[in-house]
């Protein structure tokens, strides 16, 4: 099977830092759901798809802990992030107003790998799984590869960055769990079927973890490498903690710097989980 | 800016604390490690430790739970990896030394007696996420003893030895371990604690129960350094929750001698060298000399 490494990737991470940063927008895109632009030179200018920032969201003490977000999109000295509201962190996230001063860490991670002569790839999108493939769609459109897309979420309104990925892709397919756009049922389903007749150079994927094995499972059948962005508890960042930690084939890896974009085939997945269907 | 551990000099009593930190490489981009009073290392233990499930942390009020593990990968890659990479910062390194029994404490400080550029080590007889070592060395007097004593004949560098919150009396056994010949003392290490999720009913972390650090456990920090270092003669390193100079500061007057830094590394990665330069600028401001002034200086 090709393989695409980390050395090989076209594109090369700059070191990360402390940045301050201030709200631009922040606009609710659906029930829980939000998309905040903050003005963050040096991250904008270093970001590459599929990283993400650290955000200093409070500095009181109620919590302390900084957030991790993908970069979604990125304009100018500008950064997008999506956001689902899930806990304390994202519930003051979605309260900041334009102007309102945060820092970050970063750009932090390993971000998507792209080797060169890469010519087809497919964008598979579970949810809030857009987040990091906003970017990385964006930036291969730039370099003329061909994009295919699909998306999954629970209903219409949570479809997210339809117009992004439409803009830039040759073709974008959606699935809703309750069917209200494009076809019901899941985007793995989807994926098993773009993956049988198109033939692709990589495969991109994010959402949740096990949306995320299945469509590992179906590329890896059609012998298509697979790369994956793993979502873990995160405190410090930077690779201080080992809180993040993902089982590989190589040890236990540190999802913030050794991911969160992983090889699929590297990951052992959680023996918990229930094993994806072939 | 200087103080005196055990033999050693320090350029200033700003520490890190063991487990925030790694062994400094990954706040490279961050901190100046030279400017630190010392590096103190991440646990290691004579074989590599994988750590426990995840999830390994929660957030908490004002801190966070953790029960890593102490996931290293033994003391032979730590000499290869993190050593070598240290070697070439001018900053002094405490190792901090993890085991599941007395002669696997002994293991790792008998191998690092081999390296040069280890100035001491902290001896980890306090962390309460692994089932066999750890806090369970810390809790009695005796085994306390035992340890301290057995990792004294294995070396003349410095010798700290790590204190658990989790006991009746930390003064027993800070002086239990005093009396072994340890040349300081580090504590706290994290507060026993543990979170539910109420939407799934389930514990926060994989092993239900782990250590919880940050601002919140400050004021038990406080206390703890107070009460040892009035009963011992060994100098103190104080640490739990310090965000800034001035918690720092707090713990000096109350009688630590250094400081070591923690959770809050992860919060804000340069957060060591503010702490630095506003020890500075504290002592500064109000004409005090020596930072070591500050130890012990609480008015009655």
């Amino acid at each position: 099977m090709r393989r695409c490494m980390g050395e090989e990737s076209v594109w090369r991470p700059v070191n990360p830092a402390l940045e301050r940063i201030s709200v631009v927008a922040n606009e609710r895109l659906a029930e829980g759901v939000g998309l905040v632009t903050l003005h963050a030179p040096r991250a904008a200018a270093g970001v590459l798809p599929g990283q993400f920032v650290h955000v200093r969201i409070s500095r009181g003490t109620d919590f302390i802990l900084r957030r991790p977000f993908s970069v979604h999109r990125v304009s100018g000295e500008r950064i997008e992030i999506l956001y689902q509201v899930l806990g304390v962190g994202t519930r003051a996230l979605a309260e900041k107003v334009a102007g309102e001063e945060m820092d970050l860490v970063g750009p932090l991670g390993s971000g998507w790998r792209v080797c060169e002569g890469t010519a087809r790839a497919l964008l598979v999108a579970g949810g809030l799984g857009v987040a990091p493939l906003g970017m990385l769609a964006e930036e291969l459109a730039g370099r003329g590869v061909a994009i295919t897309v699909a998306i999954g979420a629970p209903r219409e309104e949570r479809v997210l960055a339809r117009n992004l990925f439409e803009r830039v892709a040759r073709r974008v397919e959606i699935a809703t769990d309750d069917g209200s756009c494009g076809l019901r049922g899941p985007v793995t389903g989807v994926c098993e079927r773009l993956l049988s007749d198109g033939s692709f150079d990589i495969v991109y994927t994010c959402g949740p973890e096990l949306m995320q094995r299945k469509v590992a499972t179906r590329a890896a059948a059609v012998d298509i490498p697979c790369q994956v962005s793993l979502e873990r508890l995160m405190a410090c960042g930077i690779g201080a903690c080992l809180s993040c930690v993902v089982r590989t084939v190589d040890g236990m890896k540190r999802a913030c710097v050794d991911g969160p974009v992983f090889d699929a085939q590297q990951v052992l997945w959680d023996p918990t989980e229930t094993p994806p269907e072939h | 800016m200087t103080v005196k551990l055990g033999g050693l000099e320090l350029r200033n009593p700003v520490l890190t604390a063991s487990g925030t930190f790694a062994s400094g490489r990954e706040f490279a981009d961050f901190v100046e490690l030279e400017r630190l009073g010392a590096v103190v290392t991440k646990g290691v233990s004579l074989d590599p430790w994988d750590g426990n499930a995840s999830p390994r942390v929660a957030e908490t009020a004002s801190g966070m739970l953790n029960s890593i593990g102490l996931q290293n990968p033994g003391v032979d890659a730590f000499c290869e990896n993190d050593l070598a990479w240290l070697a070439d910062v001018d900053v002094p390194v405490i190792v901090n030394v993890s085991g599941h029994s007395v002669a696997g404490y002994v293991g790792v400080i008998e191998r690092l007696e081999r390296e040069t550029g280890v100035a001491g080590y902290e001896v980890n007889i306090s962390c309460p996420n692994v089932d066999a070592g750890g806090m369970a060395f810390g809790t009695e007097c005796s085994a306390a003893a035992e340890v301290t004593r057995a990792c004294r004949v294995a070396t003349t560098r410095l010798l700290v030895v790590k204190l658990t919150p989790n006991v009746t009396d930390i003064v027993q056994i800070a002086r239990a371990v005093e009396a072994e010949g340890a040349d300081a003392l580090s504590l706290i290490n994290t507060v026993l604690g543990m979170a539910v999720d109420v939407e799934t009913f389930r514990p926060k972390l994989s092993r239900v129960v782990g250590g919880i650090s940050g601002p919140a456990i400050k004021p038990i920090a406080l206390r703890m350094v107070w009460q040892v270092s009035n009963a011992v003669s060994v100098p103190v390193i104080g640490m739990g929750g310090i965000m800034s100079a001035d918690d720092a500061v707090e713990f000096m007057l109350v009688g630590a001698t250094a400081v070591a830094v923690g959770t809050a590394n992860f919060i804000d990665p340069t957060v060591t060298m503010r702490i630095v330069d506003g020890l500075a600028e504290f002592c500064h401001a109000r004409g005090i000399e020596r930072v070591s002034d500050l130890t012990g200086a609480m008015k009655a």
